[in-house]
């Protein structure tokens, strides 16, 4: 479903296209392939909305930071009029490529600012940056003859995955690549990552894990069917929250406490940092008596490699490798 | 009146009893006893360690922490909405609780402490400086007019809860917002030993100073000249009642976040049974207050277990329907 739903070649149109995209991307280090210089209009349907991308996006802006590192990650930083929105810093590996892209704001910029920009293709990471707090409505961007893309993981909830899994985020990759006419450079990407995860994962099998993201009253816990979810199902352990809905889910220490984890997931955000929640469960009258607590059996993930895009394999081989690790 | 009083506090025993056998996590009656009976030097049998916290330092002390802070804003309600004489008075009425939130906000968002304590801090520091502002801004005149200090309060509690969204739009990120609006909804996730320690004997004594002012509240009911004329010295006591209840609300909602409805709602039900002398009143909504927040809470935890719902949002659905029916009844018997 979200896959291209049709392939059109523009024969006639597409080879002006074809060397503007061709000098476009000459400042690339990847070959710019002849597959990259032949795309045409891509159809495809993005969280239940029609999107048709007539001709390779060259001023795209992206918003989040999962959806920045995709597109660098496509080696697409001269296809990007701005970006804006990160957690925390993009990876090491493409900071050369992003500073070349011009930042538009801290978190969302405003649609004026957006506008002044003139991008011929929006793609964020969340739904939320298509809302008032945000850029506004899609509708509005596409009339404008702008495409709009937003991750599977952050579609509004009725067009999400009802369960998240790893082959949505790679589909994501596809997707992008497909729009920008740079369809082999995802499949490298892919094939890659699932190199990777399928290296680590046979070590960690059935480890009970406690996935928490934040809050010291009611810990919000990685629930059954979203990033958490996916990136412990791909590391190989069990979630001990599996049984409840959502991505994320507030939950009690008491059930913690009865369900007793093997090892627990700290996330590590600038706003709830990881080393803030250890010192709370090794302080905490009760918590401090949790086995995975007294032997200290954490595994720290950035909050940045949890939401879906090109980390995650990151956060899979850190969570694989910490519970291997610690043995169990 | 006896009998009541006796008759409520044997079920405010009860109540603690039974809360404490109920939770997410599955313990046997027997063991729940066990572990309580253990603590208290009665017995001293095997008990596995966590099932022991889990009695002891988890469900305990939230279950005494309900009582309290049920038992707290009861009174601070009734006292407010005599000392007012506006029945739409409530414990937050001084901008207590707006204040909280923006200093609970202030320490989470911006950083200025780490940990469950600096959060309790920052709420009341922020409930203080927010009355501060009240008394400050209602000025000398407010003795004789408590309207003043109402429009005061109604202002400062306002200008917080921008600055509180300011604060919380500006700096925060989705996932902390998430846990600052569990905690503004009112919870009392955080009640432990050290919380008890400190809350329940701000509570014992100012219920014990307001106890003292019952009769002057009786004569506040009927308006400050026939207050005055009775003897009581009108702007000290108003005043001194102000200032004791405004105190302990705000050691209530560091503890617990704003829990709305009780501190409204039980005064006027609790009167609909007592009449309108406080020397009945306060000791029947204080333990009236206690029994319903231990149960509203016990709810909150255990209804969608293992998820968990903020307290303040179940007093506000049980309470919003509770007030109309009382209003009803209330014009009914005009």
């Amino acid at each position: 479903m979200r896959s291209p739903v049709s392939w059109r070649v523009a024969a006639p149109l597409s080879v002006l296209l074809a060397l503007l995209g061709g000098c476009a991307a000459t400042g690339d280090n990847k070959p710019a392939t002849t597959a990259s210089t032949s795309a045409g209009p891509v159809a495809l349907t993005n969280c239940g909305t029609p999107v048709t991308v007539t001709k390779p996006p060259a001023r795209a802006v992206t918003m989040n930071q999962s959806a920045t590192e995709i597109m660098l990650a496509l080696g697409l930083q001269d296809r990007m009029a701005g970006t804006a929105y990160l957690d925390d810093q993009v990876l090491p590996a493409y900071a050369a490529a992003y500073a070349k892209v011009p930042v538009l704001a801290k978190e969302y910029p405003s649609k004026e600012k957006l506008l002044d920009i003139a991008p011929d293709f929006v793609y964020a990471s969340f739904a939320s940056a298509f809302s008032d707090e945000g850029v506004g409505d899609r509708a509005d961007w596409q009339k404008l003859g702008v495409g709009t893309y937003v991750s599977a993981a952050g579609c509004p909830k009725d067009t999400r995955p009802a369960k998240l899994a790893m082959d949505d985020v790679l589909a994501e990759f596809r997707e992008i690549a497909a729009i920008f006419g740079v369809g082999e450079r995802a499949e490298a990407l892919i094939a890659d990552q699932q190199e990777r995860i399928a290296k680590v994962s046979a070590g960690a099998k059935g480890t009970r894990v406690l996935w928490w993201d934040a809050g010291n009253d009611a810990p919000s816990a990685g629930a059954c069917c979203g990033s958490p979810a996916m990136i412990m199902s791909a590391a190989g352990v069990t979630n001990i929250f599996a049984d409840l809905n959502g991505s994320w889910a507030d939950t009690s220490w008491e059930t913690v406490v009865e369900r007793n984890p093997g090892v627990i997931v700290l996330i590590d955000a600038s706003w709830d940092p990881a080393a803030a929640k250890q010192a709370f469960l090794e302080k905490h009258a009760t918590l401090k008596d949790l086995p995975a607590v007294k032997a200290k059996r954490y595994v720290v993930l950035d909050f940045s490699s949890t939401s879906a895009g090109v980390r995650n394999v990151l956060a899979v081989e850190a969570l694989a490798r910490g519970v291997g690790g610690v043995g169990n | 009146m006896v009998a009541v009083v006796v008759v409520l506090a044997g079920g405010l025993l009860l109540s603690v009893a039974a809360a404490v056998t109920v939770g997410p996590a599955d313990l046997s009656l027997g063991t729940v006893w066990l572990v309580i009976t253990n603590h208290l030097g009665l017995t001293s049998a095997d008990v596995p360690l966590l099932r022991d916290h889990i009695v002891w330092e988890l469900r305990l002390p939230r279950v005494l922490g309900a009582a309290v802070v049920g038992a707290g804003l009861a009174a601070s309600g009734a006292v407010m909405q005599t000392v007012t004489r506006n029945p739409l008075a409530d414990p937050y009425l001084l901008g207590v609780s707006s204040g909280a939130s923006l200093g609970a906000v202030a320490v989470l968002v911006l950083g200025l402490g780490a940990g469950a304590a600096a959060l309790t801090g920052g709420a009341f520091a922020g409930a203080l400086a927010a009355f501060a502002v009240v008394v400050a801004a209602a000025g000398r005149q407010a003795v004789l007019r408590p309207t003043r200090v109402v429009l005061a309060g109604v202002a400062v509690a306002q200008l917080c809860a921008a600055l509180t969204s300011f604060v919380i739009i500006w700096a925060a990120d989705p996932h902390a917002t998430q846990s600052i609006t569990f905690w503004l909804s009112g919870s009392l996730a955080r009640a432990d030993w050290a919380a008890l320690g400190w809350a329940a004997p701000v509570l014992a004594a100012v219920f014990a100073v307001i106890l003292w002012f019952a009769r002057a509240l009786n004569a506040f009911a009927f308006g400050e000249e026939a207050a005055a004329a009775l003897g009581v010295a009108v702007g000290r006591v108003r005043w001194l009642l102000l200032v004791t209840t405004a105190l302990l609300t705000a050691v209530l909602v560091a503890i617990s976040g704003a829990i709305g409805f009780v501190g409204l709602l039980l005064p006027h039900a609790a009167r609909r049974f007592t009449g309108p002398d406080h020397r009945r009143l306060l000791p029947i909504v204080v333990l009236a207050g206690a029994i319903f927040l231990i149960w509203v809470d016990t709810a909150a935890r255990t209804l969608f277990e293992p998820r968990e719902l903020p307290v303040g949002v179940l007093t506000a659905l049980l309470g919003v329907p509770a007030f109309v029916l009382l209003l009803r009844r209330r014009d009914g018997n005009a």
